[in-house]
């Protein structure tokens, strides 16, 4: 008995010793995964964003370029395995042929949600709708054609292991090149104050519809690619199947996004907090995107369009200003962990596919939407700009790659070639682009008068200062209005203005106001301003009645010297 | 903008009396008082009548929209009257006035009070809903017209 009590007792006080043991190794290895993760982010951020600004201040390339080579550099196979943390080992290494830790990638996966989200809240729909049939067209003839030619790079090219149309790999190398990064070619459009040409608009209408069906396709192919890598053959009766689910939940999920969008926000704003209203918001974003994995779809789509169905309320500029912060900080990581996944010695044996690869990318969107640009309405010159707009691609190519890698689609050579592609591309664009918009106009001569619903009014005051203090009056009574007013950031002093279905923009052109408002908007524009000027009227008369400003100066600098 | 939260049968005078653009005014104004919808006439007087002075509110093609801010209201009142003869409103396009509307709003409270003017505006662009407005004679036709 005493021997079974005994045994009993070293039983248990054994089992304590090896929960104890056991939970103090566990904290301990949180910790150092956590310490480690924290130095590593720590690198990561500094890294990528001093490559960022060199990037710009120096090449006068996009940031995002110097973020993609800064994580070349500290990747785990370059700098990254020969920098030794004492007692750590190396920063950065490769766990289980991936290049990032899943703590880390879990951090990239997050800045690419917000990425997605944000580019769905910036996504004018307004536009896109106005200019959807040539938009629509000019989207997908470069959508059809860059991946039909980049899927079939793949297959041609000897000696890839590549021999299928449906290959899984030969259909991401097809999506990778369709997604357009508009956000460069907007970047430019909008200094050389293109933006609302008739190119810009095409190409801006063009990208949207670009980003919709690049992430259809996207959905399409991970279901083609999930059930052939489960051994199971494709057959298009399948493909059928995997395109309704995806284009259907698309379809559903953003019809009821916009529906109930402004159901949801003005309940969200019964907070009255600007960060508790933009929290839930990017809380929903986050949800879809969940929902969207759940339904076989990849986050990335349902963090897109919740954005896309936020961005038709007048929180969305709110959400995006809100949010700067954290995107500042967290989408460089992204990049950054993208650009540490290339690896070098993968990718000796791809640097030719990968060089006709890029090349044959540029030609794919220069003809794929050119030549449906040049069909509708504008001559060869605006048929080129739009297809030099449609060039770079960026965010979207690089997180589909780095999906398709970390599902074990594509390998390091493939993932490599995809993120040479995209600083290819996204070198080219912008010199071309600039040397494309010299010289008279892109339109045809028959198509050249255009109609548009949007009028300026434009008010001359004597001076800057005035037209100055008239705009921020006006602000001031629109809030009051209780309008939602978001200065932009552009070299003029621009404000956007929304309020449910009202948009309009005001701009300081000097000692000019400028107010862009559609037909419709134009007698609340109107009426407003010329409240404002009439109140300018009744300050001028208050300051005649104040005491002389010549004495008021001398009260005040009087006694200083004494 | 929802008109019908601002805009009731209440808020509707068919037939304005008044022959001269400080009648009217007044007319309006006491149209408001008599409603219970306002109590300070005076200060709310002075507001449209102060705006009025700066600049005419008589538009063109027969609409005028007098309004003034005051802090004697705390939130924002409207009247639509409809006088067929015309009255002198010293209109843009000199010609009399047949359409009012005149709405007060508090000086110091935010809310879409400019935007109910616009609103209403932008309905009376369209010459039929102008000549519909003019003819109709009871304040039930009038706000099923606004507020279809």
């Amino acid at each position: 008995m005493t021997n079974l009590t005994n045994t009993v007792i070293q039983a248990a006080h054994h089992a304590t010793e090896t929960v104890a043991h056991s939970a103090e190794a566990s904290g301990q290895n949180i910790t150092h995964m956590m310490m480690l993760l924290v130095i590593q982010l720590a690198v990561i951020i500094i890294v990528a964003k001093v490559g960022g600004y060199l990037a710009q201040r120096f090449l006068k390339m996009p940031s995002v370029l110097g973020e993609l080579i800064s994580g070349m550099i500290i990747g785990p196979y370059a700098l990254g395995a020969k920098i030794i943390l004492p007692d750590f080992g190396p920063l950065f290494v490769e766990h289980a042929g991936f290049a990032a830790s899943a703590e880390l990638y879990g951090i990239a996966t997050l800045a690419s949600i917000i990425l997605l989200f944000l580019a769905g809240l910036e996504t004018d729909l307004a536009a896109f709708l106005r200019y959807s049939v040539v938009g629509s067209v000019v989207g997908l003839g470069g959508l059809l054609t860059a991946f039909i030619i980049g899927d079939l790079t793949a297959v041609l090219w000897p000696g890839n292991g590549i021999h299928d149309f449906m290959d899984p790999a030969a259909l991401f190398l097809g999506v990778i090149s369709v997604a357009t990064s508009v956000g460069i070619t907007a970047r430019i459009l909008a200094e050389k104050r293109k933006m609302a040409s008739p190119e810009g608009v095409t190409i801006l209408a063009g990208a949207v519809f670009d980003d919709v069906f690049g992430i259809v396709a996207l959905a399409i192919v991970m279901g083609m690619a999930k059930v052939s890598l489960g051994g199971g053959e494709v057959n298009w009766g399948e493909i059928g199947i995997i395109a309704a689910k995806a284009i259907g939940f698309f379809v559903v999920v953003t019809a009821l996004g916009l529906i109930y969008a402004r159901k949801i926000t003005s309940a969200i704003k019964q907070f009255k907090s600007k960060e508790i209203m933009v929290a839930i918001c990017f809380g929903l974003a986050m949800l879809l995107a969940g929902l969207a994995e759940m339904a076989g779809l990849a986050m990335i789509i349902g963090a897109y369009i919740m954005g896309l169905a936020l961005s038709r309320t007048d929180l969305a500029h709110e959400i995006e200003e809100n949010l700067e912060g954290v995107y500042n900080i967290l989408v460089p990581i992204f990049f950054c962990v993208m650009g540490m996944m290339v690896d070098f010695s993968a990718m000796k044996p791809v640097l030719a596919f990968g060089a006709v690869y890029s090349l044959l990318a540029v030609f794919a969107k220069v003809l794929g939407c050119g030549l449906p640009a040049w069909a509708m309405r504008f001559n060869a010159r605006g048929a080129l700009r739009i297809g030099l707009g449609m060039l770079p691609r960026g965010e979207v190519a690089l997180i589909v790659a780095g999906i398709g890698l970390a599902a074990g689609i594509i390998d390091q050579g493939i993932f490599g070639v995809a993120i040479m592609m995209t600083v290819i591309t996204t070198m080219l664009a912008p010199p071309l682009l600039v040397k494309s918009f010299e010289g008279g106009s892109g339109l045809r001569k028959e198509m050249a008068a255009g109609s548009d619903d949007i009028q300026s009014i434009e008010l001359n005051f004597p001076s800057r200062d005035i037209t100055e203090f008239l705009l921020n009056r006006f602000v001031r009574a629109l809030r009051n209005e209780e309008f939602y007013v978001n200065r932009l950031h552009t070299d003029q002093l621009t404000y956007q203005v929304r309020k449910d279905d009202i948009m309009f923009v005001l701009i300081e052109d000097g000692s000019t106001l400028i107010i862009n408002a559609a037909t419709e908007h134009q007698p609340l524009v109107r009426l407003m301003l010329t409240e404002e000027l009439l109140s300018l009227s009744d300050l001028l008369d208050a300051t005649q009645k104040m005491e002389d400003l010549q004495s008021m100066g001398s009260g005040l600098l009087a006694g200083m010297f004494c | 903008m929802n008109l019908k939260k601002i805009l009731t049968k209440e808020s509707i005078l068919p037939q304005l009396k008044a022959e001269n653009k400080a009648a009217a005014i007044e007319e309006l104004v006491d149209f408001l008082v008599h409603s219970g919808k306002i109590t300070n006439r005076d200060e709310s007087l002075k507001a449209v009548l102060g705006r009025e002075a700066k600049m005419s509110t008589g538009m063109q093609n027969g609409i005028a929209i007098p309004h003034g801010k005051t802090d004697a209201v705390n939130q924002l009142h409207a009247v639509i009257a409809i006088k067929r003869d015309g009255v002198d409103f010293n209109a843009m396009d000199g010609e009399p006035s047949t359409i009012f509307i005149l709405t007060l709003s508090p000086a110091n409270r935010a809310g879409p009070h400019i935007q109910f003017l616009a609103e209403i505006s932008k309905l009376l662009g369209s010459e039929t809903m102008r000549t519909k407005l003019v003819q109709a004679t009871t304040a039930d036709e009038i706000l099923k017209l606004l507020t279809p």
